[in-house]
């Protein structure tokens, strides 16, 4: 009795400090009611309880003194609301959790208000776990509370649940906090999983913002072609190479009897014939069989739809790039007035304490000012005006000059080689001799340009743009200088291939005729699919071609920055000591790392190998590779034989306009792709769409078989031009009005 | 924890406008943190002690926040003053601003804030931050990496761009009005991290 006197008193003492919520005080003494009488009942009712209960006075009165303590610690506390709160609600947790903790063997039994009382604690506890890591207590107080709170959420939220309901509650509260941790789980792991990091970071306290924007760059495409890959190989290789028909079961898979003898002769290999001609790598390998294996696999549709998805994903994800640079870059419009002072005063990280890091933050803070320094510079020219636009006139004249110099070549040269492949007993240099010319074109023109563009006078960051958009000026007339003279020898192909078939067929016929005509009623064996006479075939020669241009071109760019930069840095540093004249200052001096060069680039062997997807599936996975070595090559040759820039500027919004490129490209590329699959028709004798007219007609013929009877004729109606021209438009005033309200949002904005 | 009783004491005596700035755990933190640095146990801090902070020792302008600490001509510091410069960085609370205008302003206020912050640049308290004061912080920031020259330019053009009385010195008012330097120093993240450098 004594005993609970005392707690009432208790109780009400702590009512009168306590500045509580009068609602949590009652809650508390209403369960200590409550549990008190039950206790009693209890008492009466089972004898051996006693001894419980007696322990559980026991355990009260010795947590009196601690109460006591904390009342006046509680009452020493100045007006920090706050701080008081989080402590009373600590202590009636506290308080709750002892009492509660009795209870915990009647739980049976608990009373709607109860359960009310309870859900509200535990509301408590989640939020002060949520809020823990504002207050400002020390790390193992923060801890020890941290702990209680989440044992008693974890021990009562079962006990939420209605009887029966209970299990299931307590089983979606813990998915739900399994869900959540899995969740943080895979975010960190995410963010561990972004590779090269700290390469680029050290790039880029080095070396400045712009060099390291190419490798981010570099990084991204990265990501992109390996997407593209798992599509590819995924859906298309390897279906093939599983389920289809294995090598030499057919003419298309074979190798012509011909061509067996040097079929594996490394020179041979190198140039994508042999072998590697008739492999899955390349268009021509693939079997024109609607479904293949026991899953039915549809290889031609498949092959189809993967060629449109790859530009369709590409698509998506350089206009998402795009616009999450849009947003990124409004963010610092409006510091322009302060830059110096912006720069001076709070420039440096407080965070750093490692001296390494330390180093790196003077090397960025230097870079900075330089940057600025230089923006300012240029900012504060002024000249004859009349002269710099004369000069700018000359130097665009002359670049068109050379422009149109670089395309003529590039069709003389294509010409030249198509004679050369009618010619027995070609060298290595006329098989390779558009792929040597294009690459010089590509090495040589650009630093003509820079020359040319000194006559400008730009600010480098404009002056870059310019030299960023002659150079692709000039590899897209390249391109499609190349294109247009290969459309020409696949339509020579093409021509050839009725006068093949033909053949083939005549051939055939009379090895059916010649193998009957023994007289028996058998039928005849099959001719050997390598005596079988081909079509010119001509998707795969077209793969090929864009096969080897890549392949060079890869290896022109190893070879570019392996002599252009290591062995010239090589050269002048082990020389200098025995030269006339000092090397590091003068000619030649160590590199800087070519900016534009390299982004264009990567831009254009995207473009190449969205051109050859299609074509040849494996293409993707050679790019694959390159990316890769790239990635490691360069940052190697950045950080041992470059030096940085002697005027270095920001990169800042530069990130949108090599996206622009790389969309311009997407678009250009797509374009030869879809005119020959709209208009040429495919080869006879190779390919998965062989025997069709053209090649989307596969989709017509899935959609006739495949679906049921309904689909076929909702799509003849949709195919409807009268349909398709408004719904175009439609597309065009949405996005319009999009783009209208983003512009408008930005505007407000500033 | 009697220590603890003990300076709280002290300072409950003293009416300290410090101890009502900051909460009672946030006081006994803070006497931890200070027992902590002090490794010759004397009760006062000295110079040697605060470079053993590694974020201090490496920040460019580590000395003159370790001047900041200690008051004129003096070579230790107590707790009262330890806390005391460590009020600056808590957070502004604008419940607080509003409730007591007559009397003296606490130290987290913005005003406060940029003072000390001023003081840091302005090393011989004229008020004013001089193009050679700019030049020393200047050349501490980026080494030698940078020409005298250019360095010059630099103080110039910063002087230019806050200077609005044109006396080529950079005076508290025209400090304040530096746009965005408001948000830097009185921004959440530069405080609490500072603060949990320290603490």
């Amino acid at each position: 009795k004594t005993g609970r006197a005392s707690r009432l008193e208790r109780k009400k003492q702590e009512k009168d400090k306590e500045e509580d919520e009068s609602k949590e005080e009652d809650s508390c003494s209403q369960q200590n009611r409550a549990s008190r009488k039950k206790n009693y009942q209890q008492k009466n009712s089972d004898g051996k309880k006693a001894g419980e209960e007696g322990s559980r006075q026991r355990e009260r009165g010795k947590k009196a003194p601690t109460k006591d303590q904390k009342e006046s610690e509680n009452k020493e506390k100045k007006t920090n609301k706050k701080e008081k709160e989080g402590d009373d609600k600590q202590k009636t947790d506290r308080k709750n959790s002892t009492t509660t903790s009795s209870n915990s063997s009647d739980e049976e039994s608990l009373s709607e208000e109860e359960l009310a009382m309870l859900m509200e604690q535990v509301e408590q506890k989640k939020k002060l776990i949520s809020t823990m890591r504002n207050k400002p207590w020390r790390m193992m107080k923060k801890l020890s509370v941290l702990r209680e709170a989440q044992a008693f959420v974890e021990k009562f939220e079962g006990a939420l649940g209605k009887g029966k309901g209970k299990k299931l509650y307590a089983y979606k509260m813990m998915m739900a906090k399994k869900w959540v941790k899995f969740k943080r789980d895979f975010d960190n792991f995410k963010t561990q999983c972004i590779p090269w990091e700290m390469k680029i970071k050290e790039v880029e306290s080095h070396f400045g913002s712009s060099v390291a924007s190419y490798f981010i760059f570099l990084r991204w495409m990265y990501g992109v072609n390996l997407v593209l890959f798992g599509l590819i190989f995924g859906l298309v290789i390897i279906p093939e190479i599983l389920m289809g028909m294995p090598y030499g079961s057919m003419p298309r898979k074979t190798v012509p009897r011909a061509e067996q003898a040097t079929a594996m002769d490394f020179s041979v290999l190198w140039d994508f014939e042999g072998y590697i001609k008739y492999s899955a790598l390349f268009y021509g390998y693939y079997n024109n069989q609607r479904t293949i294996g026991w899953l039915k696999y549809r290889l031609p549709m498949a092959y189809f739809t993967v060629g449109i998805s790859v530009f369709g994903y590409s698509l998506m994800v350089v206009i998402r790039s795009m616009a999450r640079n849009a947003n990124e870059s409004t963010a610092d419009g409006d510091d322009d007035n302060f830059i110096f002072s912006w720069k001076m005063f709070t420039s440096w990280d407080y965070l750093i304490g490692n001296p390494e890091t330390a180093d790196n933050k003077f090397a960025s803070i230097t870079t900075s000012f330089k940057e600025s320094i230089v923006d300012e510079q240029e900012s504060n020219k002024d000249e004859n005006i009349h002269l710099r636009r004369f000069l700018r006139v000359l130097a665009n004249v002359l670049i068109i000059c050379c422009l149109c110099g670089s395309g003529y070549l590039i069709y003389f040269v294509v010409k030249r080689s198509q004679t050369f492949s009618k010619m027995q007993n070609v060298g290595w240099y006329e098989r390779n001799e558009v792929e040597i010319v294009m690459s010089l074109l590509g090495m040589f023109c650009p630093p003509l340009f820079e020359t040319i563009a000194a006559l400008e006078n730009y600010h480098p960051r404009i002056g870059l743009k310019w030299q960023l958009g002659r150079i692709f000026a000039l590899f897209l007339g390249n391109l499609y200088t190349f294109l247009l003279a290969l459309m020409d020898d696949v339509n020579e192909k093409l021509a050839e291939e009725d006068v093949v078939k033909n053949i083939t067929h005549w051939t055939l016929l009379s090895h059916h005729n010649s193998s009957v005509g023994n007289g028996s009623t058998a039928t005849p064996p099959p001719l050997d699919p390598a005596d079988v006479p081909r079509g010119p075939c001509w998707e795969t020669t077209v793969g090929i071609e864009i096969v080897r241009l890549t392949v060079s071109d890869i290896l022109v760019t190893y070879i570019t920055i392996l002599v252009g930069d290591f062995i010239r840095a090589c050269f002048v540093r082990f020389m200098n000591y025995c030269w006339c004249w000092d090397l590091e200052a003068g000619f030649p001096s160590y590199a800087e790392f070519d900016i534009s060069g390299n982004v264009l680039g990567l831009i254009f062997n995207q473009g190449m190998i969205w051109m050859g997807s299609f074509y040849a599936p494996g293409l993707v996975g050679i790019n694959v590779l390159r990316l890769l070595t790239s990635m490691y090559f360069q940052c190697w040759a950045v950080m041992s034989s470059n030096v940085p820039h002697a005027r270095v500027f920001k990169a800042s919004k530069s990130n949108n306009f090599y996206m622009g490129l790389l969309l311009l490209i997407l678009f250009l590329s797509l374009l030869p792709v879809a005119y020959t699959i709209m208009s040429l028709p495919p080869s006879f004798d190779c390919g998965p769409f062989s025997g069709k007219k053209r090649m989307y007609e596969v989709i017509q013929e899935t959609i006739e078989l495949d679906f049921p009877l309904f689909v076929a004729k909702i799509f003849s109606y949709v195919a409807n031009p009268g349909l398709i021209i408004p719904a175009i438009l439609l597309m065009v005033s949405i996005a319009i009005k999009i783009s209208e309200r983003a512009v408008a949002k930005l505007y407000r904005q500033l | 924890m009697e220590k603890v009783n003990r300076s709280r004491d002290k300072q409950k005596g003293k009416k300290d406008t410090t101890a009502e700035v900051f909460s009672h755990s946030q006081i006994t933190r803070l006497y931890s943190r200070f027992t902590s640095l002090d490794k010759g146990e004397n009760g006062t801090l000295s110079r040697e002690d605060f470079q053993r902070i590694p974020e201090l020792a490496i920040n460019p302008l580590g000395d003159r926040i370790i001047n900041a600490f200690f008051p004129e001509g003096e070579d230790q510091v107590n707790f009262r003053g330890f806390m005391r410069t460590l009020a600056h960085f808590r957070p502004i609370e604008d419940n607080e601003k509003s409730k007591d205008q007559n009397g003296p302003e606490p130290l987290n206020s913005r005003s406060n804030k940029l003072h000390f912050a001023f003081r840091l640049y302005d090393l011989d308290k004229d008020d004013k931050i001089s193009r050679d004061e700019l030049l020393q912080v200047l050349r501490m920031m980026v080494g030698v990496n940078i020409s005298d020259e250019q360095l010059g330019s630099i103080a110039d053009r910063t002087i230019q761009e806050a200077d609005q009385d044109g006396d080529s010195a950079i005076s508290f008012a025209e400090f304040v009005k530096v746009g965005k330097l408001h948000f830097y120093l009185l921004n959440e993240t530069a405080h609490p991290c500072f603060l949990h450098t320290l603490t």
